[in-house]
C-alpha cells in the first residue's frame, strides 16, 4: 500500500501533468461527472484529482524530511549523552526532557507562526517536536552496549570516544530506533495535515490538509472536497503504520535468530 | 452549476438589479414596515470581540455592528429620505455659503443611558476631542475642524479653519458621528476610558454585559427618545467564530440572524430552500467593500505602468465574481463602486479580460518570457480578511502564471499582514478590501494620496506617486460646491484607472440571513450597523 502511495507521490508529474493549482473548469463540480474530472472540482475549478496527487507528493515529503531530520538529530543527541555520560548526559538529557514537557503541535504551530510556513520551516518545526523519543531509546541502547568487551577492544587500540561511539556502537544500537521511524512518519503525516488545516502549511503547494480545510467551508454542498483528501490521510497513515509494525516484526524475528 | 440567479428562490433577492444595474437603481422598494410585537430576545452570530468597542475611536464594522445600537451618530443613512439620511440626534443640519460652518440642531429630550440629560456639550466635546484627535477616520475629516460653538443645549455650531464641503459632512455622518457622553469621558484618558468597553450611550438599547468568548448583551432601553421604540428586550451576540457553524446554528435555531455573510456563499442556495429562512443581500450598501490588488511601485518591474496595465488585464473580472463571490458582487474598475450614483465615473479606462492584450504589454515593457515561460517573480500577500480574499489570492497566482509572471503566495495572520503591507512595505501585490464609505474623501482618497508616514494601514504604502492626482485629491477637499466636487472626483477617478495605481477588481457587500418572523431586517444602507430600533419578531 505505502509502495502505490510513493509510486503516485513520485509519478505526480507523469499522472497528472502541468500545475495542480491551474484552474482548469467550473467550480464545484462533483466527482464522477466527467472524465476530464473524475474526482470533481473545488471551489476555483481546480482538478480534485491532481490536487490529491501533489498533494500526496507534499504531504509525503514533508513527512519522510521531518522523520529524517528528527531521528538524525535524535540518534547524535542519543549516542553523545548514552556514551558520553557524566553531565553531558545530564544536560542533554534535561533538554530533551524540557522540550517533551511541551507537546510536539504546540512547539510546531509555534515556530511556524514565528519564521512563516514554508517547506523547510515546517519540517524543522514538525523534527523539533519529535526528535526526543529516539534520543531517548539511542540513549537506553547505548548505556546498555558501551560496557560490552567490543568497546574497551576499541578503547585499547587508541580510538577516539566519539569515533567509538558512532562507529562501534551506534550500529548495534540502531534497530529499536529506526522502527520507530515508522511512528514518526505517521505522526508528522498527521502534524503535516493539522498545520495546513489551520492555514499554516506552504500556500503555494497543495496539501492534503489544505484541501480539507478549504472544503470545509463547503462541507454541507460539497462533501466531497473534504472526504476524499481525508480518505487519503487515513489511508497513508494506516500504510505507514502496518509497513513500520512489519519492518519491527522482521528485525525482532532476526535479532532472535541470531 | 446553476448558481441562485436560476434556482427556485424562497427569498427575494434583489442583487441582480441591486449588483448588475446598480445605476439604473433609484432606491430599493421600501417594505412598508411591517408590524412587529414588542419583547423577545434576538441572538445573532457575532465572529469578533473587538476590545475597544467605542464608535467615535474606531469607525469600523466590527465595533459598529454591537456599538451602533448603544451609540447613535448625529443621523443615519436611509434609502429614501433627503440627502439619503434620517435623523438621529441631530433632527436638521445646514450649511454656510462660504463652507466655513455647519449648524446642526439637536434632538430634545434625549438621556444618557445614566440618566444625564444630553446636550451640545456632549456633541462639541464628541467631536473637537474624540472624532478629530483619536478617530480612525476621523482624524482626516475633521482636521480643519477649529471649534464647536454651542449657543444653547440644542445647538451646535461646526466652525472649520477651511471651507469644508458641506456635502462631504453629510457623507460622514452616519460613521464618524458617534456622539459619547462629556460626562464620563471629559478629563480622562480617552483611549483607555472604560467606557470604550462598557459603553454608555443614547441608543435604544443599553450596554448589559460582555462575556470574552461566549456573548455580548444588550437590553432595551426604556428610556429611549423614540417611546415607541425599540421592539426587542434584548439583543445577544454570540460568538461563533466557525463560518459553517453560523448556517447550523440558524437551522437549529439557536440563532436568528447572521449578518456579514457569516453563512458561507457557497451554503447559501442550500440554506434559502429550509423553510423558515429569508436571504438579504441588500442593507449593506452604504458600506461597499473593495476588492482591490495593491501594486508596491517601487520595484523595478512593477514601476512601469505597461506591466501594471497587464496585470489588469490578466484578471479575469466576471470568473472572480462568478466563482469566488458565487454572484454575490459585481465587478469593478474604478475606485468609486457603482452603487455610488453621484461619485461613480462611468467614463474610465476599462481593463478587461485579455491574456493576448496582457502579453503582448509585457513583451513591450521588455520582459520577455525566459526558461520555463517566466518573465519576472513577485511576492503575493493575499490579505487574510476574507476567505474570498484568500481564495482571490490562489486565483490571481495562476491568472498571472498564464501571462509569465511567477507570484509565490506569503500568507500572514492580520498582524503579520497590515506589519508587512503597511509599515515594513515588504510586498510585491498585495490583494486588499478597502471599504467604499459613501464620498470619496472619507477613506478612498487615502489609497492614492503620496507622502503618507509608514505606519497607516489602509493607505496607500505602495509607492504611487502622480502630483496630478494630489492636486486634485487636495483641490476637491476644499472645494464647496456640490457639482465642482463631483467633477474633480470624475476627474481623479480617470488619472489613477488610467495609471493603475491599484487595480480594482470587483466590489462586494454582504448578506444577511434570517429567520423569516424576524421583521424590518435591512431597510436601510447601513442596517447591520445601524440601531435595529425597529426590529422585532412578527406578531
Amino acid at each position: 500500500m505505502l509502495a502505490i502511495l510513493l509510486a503516485v507521490a513520485l509519478a505526480a508529474p507523469i499522472l497528472a501533468p502541468g500545475d495542480p493549482l491551474a484552474i482548469k473548469g467550473d467550480p464545484l463540480l462533483p466527482p464522477w461527472q466527467t472524465m476530464a474530472h473524475p474526482l470533481g472540482t473545488d471551489r476555483l475549478g481546480r482538478d480534485v484529482l491532481s490536487a490529491l496527487i501533489h498533494g500526496a507528493r507534499t504531504t509525503l515529503l514533508v513527512a519522510t524530511a521531518a522523520a529524517a531530520a528528527a531521528l538524525f538529530i535524535g540518534i547524535t543527541v542519543g549516542t553523545i549523552a548514552g556514551f558520553l555520560g557524566g553531565w553531558v548526559d545530564e544536560a542533554l538529557m534535561r533538554v530533551a526532557e524540557a522540550f517533551q514537557t511541551v507537546p510536539a503541535f504546540l512547539l510546531t504551530l509555534a515556530l511556524i507562526s514565528v519564521t512563516g510556513p514554508r517547506v523547510p520551516t515546517i519540517v524543522l518545526g514538525i523534527a523539533i517536536g519529535a526528535w526526543m523519543q529516539p534520543a531517548r531509546i539511542t540513549r537506553a541502547e547505548i548505556l546498555s552496549l558501551r560496557e560490552r568487551d567490543f568497546v574497551a577492544a576499541a578503547r585499547v587500540i587508541g580510538m577516539r570516544p566519539l569515533e567509538i561511539a558512532f562507529r562501534e556502537v551506534l550500529p548495534n544500537a540502531l534497530t529499536p530506533v529506526v522502527s520507530l521511524a515508522a511512528v514518526i512518519v505517521a505522526a508528522a503525516v498527521l502534524i503535516e495535515a493539522a498545520l495546513s488545516f489551520l492555514g499554516f502549511g506552504d500556500p503555494n503547494r497543495f496539501t492534503w490538509g489544505s484541501m480539507i480545510a478549504e472544503g470545509r467551508t463547503v462541507l454541507r454542498r460539497a462533501p466531497f472536497l473534504s472526504i476524499i483528501p481525508g480518505i487519503g490521510l487515513v489511508l497513508t497513515v494506516l500504510a505507514v503504520h502496518l509497513t513500520g509494525q512489519g519492518v519491527a516484526k522482521a528485525l525482532r524475528t532476526r535479532r532472535h535468530a541470531a | 452549476m446553476t448558481d441562485l440567479r436560476d434556482g427556485p428562490m424562497r427569498a427575494p433577492l434583489p442583487r441582480r438589479r441591486l449588483l448588475a444595474g446598480a445605476a439604473a437603481l433609484p432606491f430599493l422598494p421600501r417594505p412598508a414596515l411591517a408590524q412587529a410585537k414588542r419583547g423577545g430576545r434576538l441572538t445573532v452570530a457575532a465572529d469578533s470581540e473587538p476590545p475597544n468597542l467605542n464608535p467615535a475611536i474606531i469607525a469600523s464594522n466590527g465595533v459598529f455592528f454591537v456599538a451602533s445600537k448603544v451609540i447613535e451618530p448625529l443621523a443615519e443613512a436611509d434609502y429614501r429620505a433627503k440627502d439619503g439620511l434620517a435623523p438621529r440626534l441631530a433632527t436638521a443640519w445646514e450649511g454656510a455659503a462660504d463652507g466655513r460652518s455647519l449648524t446642526f440642531t439637536l434632538r430634545q429630550g434625549v438621556t444618557w443611558h445614566d440618566a444625564k440629560p444630553f446636550s451640545s456639550a456632549d456633541v462639541a466635546f464628541s467631536a473637537l476631542e474624540v472624532w478629530k484627535k483619536h478617530g480612525n477616520l476621523g482624524r482626516a475629516v475633521f482636521r480643519e475642524l477649529e471649534a464647536v460653538e454651542t449657543p444653547d443645549a440644542h445647538t451646535a455650531i461646526f466652525r472649520f479653519a477651511v471651507p469644508t464641503p458641506a456635502q462631504l459632512i453629510r457623507n460622514a455622518l452616519p460613521a464618524l458621528t458617534a456622539v459619547v457622553p462629556k460626562h464620563l469621558y471629559e478629563g480622562t484618558d480617552i483611549m483607555r476610558n472604560p467606557a470604550n468597553q462598557k459603553l454608555v450611550g443614547t441608543g435604544p438599547f443599553r450596554f448589559a454585559e460582555w462575556r470574552p468568548g461566549e456573548y455580548t448583551r444588550l437590553v432595551r432601553n426604556p428610556t429611549y427618545w423614540d417611546q415607541a421604540r425599540p421592539f426587542l428586550n434584548e439583543i445577544v451576540y454570540r460568538v461563533l467564530p466557525d463560518r459553517a457553524a453560523a448556517a447550523n446554528a440558524l437551522e437549529a435555531e439557536e440563532i436568528q440572524l447572521a449578518a456579514f455573510s457569516a453563512v458561507p456563499l457557497a451554503d447559501l442556495d442550500r440554506i434559502a430552500k429550509v423553510p423558515g429562512m429569508k436571504v438579504y443581500s441588500n442593507g449593506y450598501e452604504g458600506l461597499t467593500y473593495q476588492l482591490v490588488v495593491e501594486i508596491n511601485h517601487r520595484r523595478k518591474e512593477l514601476s512601469d505602468v505597461r506591466v501594471r496595465r497587464a496585470i489588469a488585464h490578466a484578471i479575469d473580472r466576471d470568473f472572480v465574481v462568478r466563482a469566488i463571490f458565487r454572484g454575490f458582487a459585481a465587478t469593478s474598475q474604478g475606485p468609486v463602486p457603482k452603487n455610488d450614483r453621484v461619485f461613480h465615473a462611468t467614463d474610465v479606462a476599462g481593463y478587461g479580460f485579455n491574456p493576448q492584450r496582457a502579453n503582448a504589454l509585457l513583451d513591450e515593457a521588455g520582459y520577455p518570457r525566459s526558461e520555463g515561460g517566466i518573465r519576472f517573480r513577485l511576492r503575493l500577500l493575499p490579505a487574510p480578511f476574507f476567505n474570498e480574499t484568500r481564495q482571490f489570492g490562489d486565483y490571481l497566482r495562476q491568472a498571472l502564471a498564464a501571462v509569465g509572471i511567477d507570484a509565490t503566495i506569503v500568507s500572514n495572520d492580520t498582524p503579520a499582514h497590515l506589519r508587512a503591507v503597511y509599515t515594513d512595505r515588504a510586498f510585491d501585490i498585495t490583494v486588499a478590501s478597502p471599504v467604499y464609505r459613501g464620498d470619496p474623501a472619507i477613506s478612498t482618497t487615502i489609497l492614492f494620496q503620496s507622502g503618507l508616514p509608514a505606519g497607516v494601514p489602509f493607505a496607500n504604502q505602495y509607492g504611487y506617486e502622480n502630483p496630478e492626482v494630489d492636486a486634485l485629491i487636495k483641490q476637491a477637499a476644499a472645494t464647496i460646491d456640490d457639482a465642482e466636487r463631483v467633477r474633480l472626483y470624475n476627474a481623479f477617478q480617470k488619472q489613477v484607472t488610467d495609471d493603475v495605481a491599484l487595480v480594482n477588481v470587483a466590489e462586494f457587500s454582504f448578506i444577511t440571513v434570517a429567520r423569516d418572523n424576524v421583521l424590518n431586517v435591512s431597510n436601510n444602507p447601513r442596517w447591520a450597523v445601524s440601531n435595529w430600533a425597529d426590529t422585532g419578531f412578527a406578531v
